[in-house]
């Protein structure tokens, strides 16, 4: 059995798996029936001045008979007093001290405000704060959450004011409504933060009702934008925790989040150099017990490979991801259709013809049965073919050997500037 | 003539120059592909249109290629 233990900034845990700051810690009660059924951690609903919230408040976007491919919420941080927050912290580390309890803040940008709550949320004994810079409605039109989040000073500041005052870790929780994660990832680890975590919601609006023409949520007919989450941004999280994990100007490790739904999808954050996960939206749809599976998953994945420690995996896969310039222009893959397996059901022609590059040709054999054959000379191994096919094993992407070695599009460029300027090519 | 078939021709013609001993003097790129100059002591400059995508990767193979020889 693996040792599935993490270390993120010195805030230790039984396994990567934490819940994500959000509805399903709002209370000491579901955080401890959280820990009993096998959450490593919690990072408790964000505190600040208590709020008041709206009903209703969640709104889910089904795709295809998928319910709850994404998510989208406009509830607020907790809107409970502290002092019962705190309580309900303090009798919670008591009864599971091996477990993490990170505490999400959020108060506005001013330093003696952030002063005063570390201090009290640190007097009941937590393992580590996040700050909230990436919660995007309500708070963020008070200057805080995404606000904060989205001006760089404002999260170096806000993060050395906390640094100024903390005795424990220091996670900062960034926004993906930004062009560019790295710069606020940037500015938090000049601000002192032990650690980022990535990613919070994304502004959304889940729909709107073709009948009543409210929006999907509304409130008595009005509706304002939410927090999307769940599967669907899963892709555009893994490739900000890929960013900030590739940047030599980010040397702080990565709690990822957004969209993780199963053991697969941590080990994917944790190659991409998450060194554990936050999960939110997959427990708000199935329950607690779903970390059963996530922990059995995780422990069979890391036995098969041979590997003993989770913390093995942090980072594998991060060199392997790059900018496009350096991509070999010379890696060629080609579809290859197995028609033993095929149904011929034709989406791969279609969708080449219509939509790709036109080398799916549909045949007859000498029997006259139907068979689609890829002109491999024109194919560019876009992998359409293979995306919108139906059946497993039906189409293979081949590699095809190059006669040349690898060249990459930078490579290109400077040798065809090195002819207009042949001073500066270092090989001439 | 379909993208392949203009490849192999465009991909002939920069052999061809390769073959009668000329080098790439120079490449400009522009909206219609890439103008690729050759030369060779002793010969007028020739230039090349090359049009589709595959032969623009090949002639940058083949410069590549050329620099390292230098």
């Amino acid at each position: 059995m693996a040792d599935l233990r993490t270390n993120l900034a010195g805030i230790e845990s039984p396994n990567p798996f934490w819940l994500a700051s959000a509805p399903p810690t709002n209370s000491g009660y579901q955080v401890q029936r959280a820990f009993e059924a096998g959450w490593g951690g919690a990072v408790w609903k964000t505190l600040g001045d208590p709020i008041l919230n709206v009903s209703s408040r969640f709104a889910a976007v089904s795709f295809n008979g998928q319910r709850v491919a994404g998510f989208n919420n406009i509830e607020l941080i907790t809107d409970r007093p502290l002092e019962v927050n705190l309580q309900e912290i303090y009798e919670t580390k008591k009864r599971f001290p091996n477990h993490t309890v990170v505490v999400s803040l959020m108060v506005e940008p001013q330093q003696e405000k952030w002063h005063e709550i570390v201090k009290r949320v640190e007097e009941v004994g937590v393992d580590g704060l996040e700050l909230n810079f990436g919660c995007p409605h309500g708070m963020a039109e008070r200057g805080m959450g995404s606000a904060s989040g989205q001006v760089p000073e404002l999260v170096e500041k806000q993060t050395y004011w906390v640094k100024e005052a903390a005795q424990t870790p220091v996670i900062v929780k960034l926004t993906p409504n930004i062009t560019d994660i790295t710069v606020t990832a940037e500015s938090a680890a000049r601000g002192g933060a032990d650690a980022i975590s990535m990613i919070n919601t994304i502004n959304s609006l889940a729909g709107v009702d073709l009948d009543s023409w409210n929006t999907i949520p509304h409130v008595g007919g009005k509706g304002a934008h939410g927090g999307y989450c769940g599967p669907a941004v899963r892709p555009i999280a893994l490739n900000m925790v890929g960013e900030c994990a590739r940047s030599p100007r980010i040397n702080v490790p990565i709690s990822g989040m957004g969209g993780i739904s199963n053991w697969q999808n941590a080990v994917e954050f944790m190659l991409m150099g998450a060194s554990n996960v936050q999960v939110c939206t997959a427990a708000m749809h199935h329950g607690f017990r779903i970390v059963e599976d996530m922990i059995d998953g995780l422990n069979n994945y890391l036995d098969e490979k041979g590997i003993s420690s989770v913390q093995d995996i942090i980072g594998k896969s991060v060199p392997k991801y790059s900018d496009w310039g350096n991509l070999d222009l010379n890696y060629k893959i080609v579809a290859r259709i197995n028609n033993d397996v095929c149904i011929n059901c034709n989406k791969c022609h279609i969708a080449c013809e219509d939509t790709s590059h036109q080398c799916i040709d549909m045949l007859k054999d000498d029997h006259g049965n139907s068979y689609l054959e890829v002109r491999e000379e024109d194919c560019v191994g876009c992998n359409l073919c293979s995306i919108v096919c139906p059946v497993d094993g039906a189409i293979d992407m081949v590699e095809v050997g190059s006669e040349h070695p690898p060249m990459t599009w930078n490579d290109r460029q400077a040798a065809i500037g090195s002819l207009q300027n042949p001073s500066a090519d270092p090989i001439k | 003539m379909s993208d392949y078939k203009e490849y192999l021709s465009e991909r002939e013609q920069i052999d061809r120059m390769f073959e009668i001993g000329y080098s790439i003097e120079n490449v400009q790129e522009n909206l219609s592909g890439a103008l690729v100059m050759f030369e060779k002591i002793g010969s007028e400059t020739e230039t090349l249109h090359i049009k589709t995508a595959d032969a623009r990767k090949y002639f940058s193979n083949l410069l590549l290629q050329q620099r390292q020889n230098v």
